[in-house]
């Protein structure tokens, strides 16, 4: 059994997002590592953040995933953060997620 | 409970519900008010005069073909006393323009129009395949753009004519509305809604389909078994016009008179007298004498590029002055031929 | 037919350009120190360089236009001639909103006078003698919807200094309101328009509605969902106008981002609004039966109407908003079964701006180079915006709905038709129907009895039209002038009546079957 490297995240709603998430804002979230491509696990496939916005859809969000999700990535109107920094100078969904990073995802558009 | 009778002449059965007014009308209501509406538009803009030779630019399209056959009714019932002439361009695309030009070709005949096609290569020395296989697939679409509407000017001006008609339709001019705000061209966004345009050295041109609906347009076509190809929507979805198009059929779906209502907005409004003074001013190319904002229009700029076997054929004036003081272009380099309007500019509507 | 040549082996010209995210490398491009945690439209901003980037830009949206005489770029003292009104919808923008009016005018601010120079007026004395949030309740309207009006109370009472003016979107067929805040009578009796075709014909109305019911039933009968939500806006602004002139305030800001701007742009070019786009922007406003033109605008009462966030995208302001902690309540989202013209530009325009940051600014500025064209008619007595003359005439000549002609003996007087006394777009959304021929159902609406096509007129279009036809204004038309009333009696359309039922008949596409 390849051992299973969990990182543990905190990951937080903001713009309404949060009613889809339980109605809550933050999340401490402990993230199982990707399955890698091939079987052989010489190279890990990295826990991204396109990974993780996945993984959020299947196991947190609890409903309207059209709001959060699209074509793969976040719907368009949605801000998102790591570590306090516009993810866009992070690599956008290519970021590698770190042991103890906080991500944010907020919304510009759900009104309420 | 649909209606009895048709909304317009209260007797015959209605067929069909109006994409424009959401009429229920029947088959030949539907071609009067059709027609009655192109006949408006005609005359409001006092787009013709009593023996104007007008050409109709066709590709063979659905909106070509139309044109031609209700310009060639209109003219007859109502007596414009319009010289009609079909005028094609062949881009020179294997397998492409083939159809359409089988199609222009049979027009010709049923509608007893004079025939002109004009080729790029007569005109340009290049076709568009010989373009594509030097130069790759990008950049081609505007070779092929600016190519074209020098194309139809040529060839009006071959044929002595003094005006060209297209067949854009609402649904176009609405589009392009969009896209010209998006793009920020303001130049552009001050003419496009215009239904008649004239430069000094352009031949006037006109969009008799302007408030016509492309959906009413294709039903004429079908009710009237004319001849025409449906043309897909083949627009990367990279491009402004295919964003803006999508967007507009949105908008249309929601509520079908948007398209008319963009019309009226660009129609409303005009370019600030500040902002207009900024603009580039007209001048002629010194090559081939057709307008442009440089000293070279774009299409010799872009010819010379191709005959200098530029790797990438779009040059600037810079680049292009460099490059004639290390060595000047060989006289023997095919250049456009000089332009001249067939007569004096007429008077602009 | 477009530039392109329709073959389908090679790529569309006008490919949009796809820059880079950012331009020049991480580092904040203001201290050209820090890290950056931002990317505004390309440009890289650090959290500290963040704050001052956004105040600064809304003072300079907002404070050249805060005199009577617009001040430009000089630093002068700030005083304007009335209070300030916060147009508040609980939105992301009007949260974004309220907070930096509070932080600009509201703290109290210490003169640095240690650095010697003069201390800046705004510093010494408050600009604005009061603000108020104004609030606008829709859930009345809307069977079902949560009323707000105490959530959003507490939101507005956590600044100090601002005071808190709900209105309920049913005062707009409340004559008691519009008496209130426009100091004068309200007219004896309603009116009804007749919305089954293109006249919109008036009628006395003889029935005793409440406000409620009046709104229900001027809602549930408008032929398209995007009527619903352009009537929605257009109650809404009105009761805001006429808030601000009740309470003496000159100016009215919203919290319209530079996103919501352009989304607003498009949504009401593509509704026909091409004529006022630069009210969508900027509009000096004053009631429609004002006295007289003659007198000055501060006599006149006039409201300036500003968007200070026009300079701020959407992504700014959430930014804003998560880094100072403000709780977002939520705009109201009206509840209509198929998508609105509104809702299709903001997933256009949202979804343009993901990819291609640039597309709003270009957006916002290639409209500020527009001028409308032509000379502007009365003001719509519906949205009181400028109108142009021939609207109707227009619209007409587009599109023929009937071969016979007008009818002299039926041709109906200027008093009997509404259409001429609206601004295309209004005239639009009453009377332009989708292509599906079904008034839309809404929900929880209670559908009574035959449907009549008669719906009752708010309240200051009520006023507007009791009100003696030598209004003048300011455009410098006068009722002497023949050519207006001439254009009156031409420009009313004689169209056949198609009933409401005709409409309503659903048809696959535009053909009829052949078994009716």
């Amino acid at each position: 059994m390849t051992d299973s490297q969990v990182l543990n995240l905190k990951v937080e709603f903001g713009g309404g997002l949060e009613l889809l998430f339980d109605k809550k804002r933050s999340h401490r979230v402990a993230l199982p590592s990707p399955p890698s491509s091939p079987p052989d696990a010489a190279k890990k496939t990295p826990a991204d953040i396109n990974f993780l916005i996945h993984w959020l859809k299947d196991n947190l969000l609890r409903e309207r995933a059209e709001l959060f999700i699209e074509n793969g990535t976040v719907r368009p109107g949605i801000l998102v953060l790591v570590n306090d920094t516009d993810w866009e100078l992070e690599g956008e969904g290519e970021y590698v997620l770190q042991e103890g990073d906080e991500i944010v995802f907020i919304s510009t558009l759900h009104g309420g | 409970m649909p209606s009895k009778t048709c909304a317009l002449c209260h007797s015959a059965r209605p067929i069909l519900k109006r994409p424009k007014t959401g009429q229920q009308i029947c088959k030949d209501c539907f071609f009067k008010v059709f027609e009655t509406e192109v006949h408006n538009t005609i005359t409001e803009a006092n787009l013709f005069r009593t023996g104007d030779r007008v050409a109709i630019g066709a590709s063979g399209g659905k909106d070509s073909t139309v044109l031609a056959y209700v310009m060639k009714t209109l003219n007859e019932r109502y007596g414009y006393g319009l010289e009609l002439f079909l005028l094609s361009i062949d881009e020179g695309i294997t397998g492409y323009r083939d159809d359409s030009l089988e199609t222009v070709k049979r027009n010709q005949e049923q509608y007893d129009m004079p025939l002109k096609i004009l080729s790029y290569d007569e005109l340009y020395g290049w076709t568009m395949d010989r373009i594509v296989s030097t130069i790759g697939r990008k950049n081609n679409c505007t070779f092929c753009g600016v190519f074209r509407r020098q194309a139809l000017d040529r060839g009006a001006s071959a044929l002595n004519v003094d005006h060209i008609v297209t067949g854009h339709n609402a649904d176009d001019i609405a589009e392009t509305v969009l896209m010209n705000i998006m793009r920020g061209d303001i130049a552009r966004l001050g003419r496009c809604t215009a239904i008649c345009t004239q430069g000094e050295d352009t031949i006037r041109r006109s969009k008799p389909f302007k408030y016509a609906y492309e959906k009413e347009i294709v039903m004429y076509a079908y009710f009237k078994k004319l001849d025409y190809f449906s043309t897909e929507c083949i627009y990367s979805p990279d491009a402004y016009r295919g964003h803006a198009r999508a967007f507009l059929k949105d908008l249309e779906a929601a509520r079908p008179s948007a398209i008319i209502d963009i019309i009226h907005s660009g129609e409303a409004f005009e370019v600030k007298q500040e902002v207009k003074a900024t603009q580039k001013l007209q001048q002629t190319c010194k090559r081939c004498g057709y307008m442009s904002s440089n000293e070279l229009c774009k299409a010799c700029t872009l010819l010379e590029g191709l005959e200098r076997g530029l790797s990438h054929a779009v040059i600037t004036d810079r680049a292009r002055q460099k490059l004639d003081a290390e060595e000047p272009p060989s006289q023997a380099m095919r250049t456009i031929p000089y332009f001249n309007l067939p007569r004096a500019p007429g008077v602009t509507s | 037919m477009s530039e392109s040549c329709g073959n389908p082996n090679v790529e569309s010209e006008a490919v949009m350009p796809r820059k880079a995210k950012f331009d020049k490398g991480k580092t904040c491009v203001k201290c050209k120190e820090n890290p950056g945690n931002l990317v505004i439209r390309h440009a890289v901003y650090c959290k500290d360089c963040f704050g001052p980037l956004i105040s600064s830009r809304f003072r300079h949206a907002l404070e050249p236009h805060i005199n009577a005489t617009p001040s430009g770029p000089r630093r002068v003292a700030l005083k304007p001639t009335g209070d300030l009104l916060v147009g508040f919808s609980g939105g992301l923008g009007s949260t974004v909103l309220l907070d930096l009016v509070h932080h600009s005018y509201l703290l109290k601010v210490v003169a640095n006078v240690s650095k010697g120079g003069k201390a800046h007026p705004r510093n010494n004395e408050r600009v604005w003698k009061n603000v108020r949030a104004c609030y606008v309740e829709i859930a009345d309207a809307f069977p079902g919807m949560k009323d707000r009006i105490e959530d959003v109370r507490a939101a507005v009472g956590r600044y100090d200094g601002v005071e808190f003016v709900p209105v309920r979107i049913q005062d707009a067929f409340d004559p008691t309101w519009w008496e209130k805040v426009s100091g004068k009578p309200a007219p004896p009796l309603g009116l009804d328009i007749d919305l089954s075709d293109e006249d919109v014909r008036i009628s006395s109305s003889n029935s005793d509605s409440t406000p409620i019911s009046a709104l229900h039933s001027y809602l549930r009968k408008l032929p398209t969902p995007t009527a619903v939500h352009s009537t929605i806006s257009t109650l809404i602004r009105i009761l805001l106008l006429y808030t601000a002139h009740a309470t003496t305030s000159s100016h009215l800001v919203q919290g319209t981002s530079l996103t919501s701007l352009s989304i607003n742009l498009i949504s009401s070019i593509s509704q026909g609004g091409g004529f006022v786009v630069p009210q969508v922007t900027q509009e000096e406003w004053f009631p429609r039966t004002s006295p007289a033109p003659t007198e000055s605008a501060t006599a006149r009462r006039s409201v300036r109407v500003i968007r200070p966030l026009r300079d701020i995208g959407m992504k700014e302001c959430a930014a804003w908003a998560w880094w100072n902690q403000l709780p977002i309540a939520g705009k109201q989202k009206v509840p209509v079964s198929r998508q609105t013209i509104d809702d299709l530009t903001k997933d256009f325009i949202v979804g343009l701006e993901k990819d291609f940051p640039s597309t709003v600014s270009t957006i916002a500025k290639t409209v500020a180079k527009l001028a409308p064209k032509g000379d502007a008619g009365d003001r719509c007595v519906m949205c009181e915006l400028p109108t142009q003359r021939s609207a109707q005439e227009w619209k007409a000549r587009i599109a023929i709905r009937s071969f016979t002609a007008p009818d002299p003996s039926t041709t109906l007087s200027p008093a009997t038709s509404l259409s001429p006394l609206l601004c295309y777009s209004c005239h639009t959304t009453l009377t332009s129907r989708s292509s599906r021929g079904a008034i839309p159902a809404q929900t929880g609406m209670p559908v009574a009895g035959p449907p009549s096509p008669l719906v009752p007129l708010p309240a200051w279009t009520v006023a507007h039209l009791a009100a003696p036809a030598d209004t003048l204004e300011p455009h410098g038309c006068s009722p002497s002038d023949s050519t207006r009333e001439g254009e009156q009696h031409g420009e009313v359309w004689e169209a056949k009546k198609l009933s409401v039922d005709d409409l309503r008949t659903l048809v696959g596409d535009f053909m009829l079957d052949d078994d009716s």
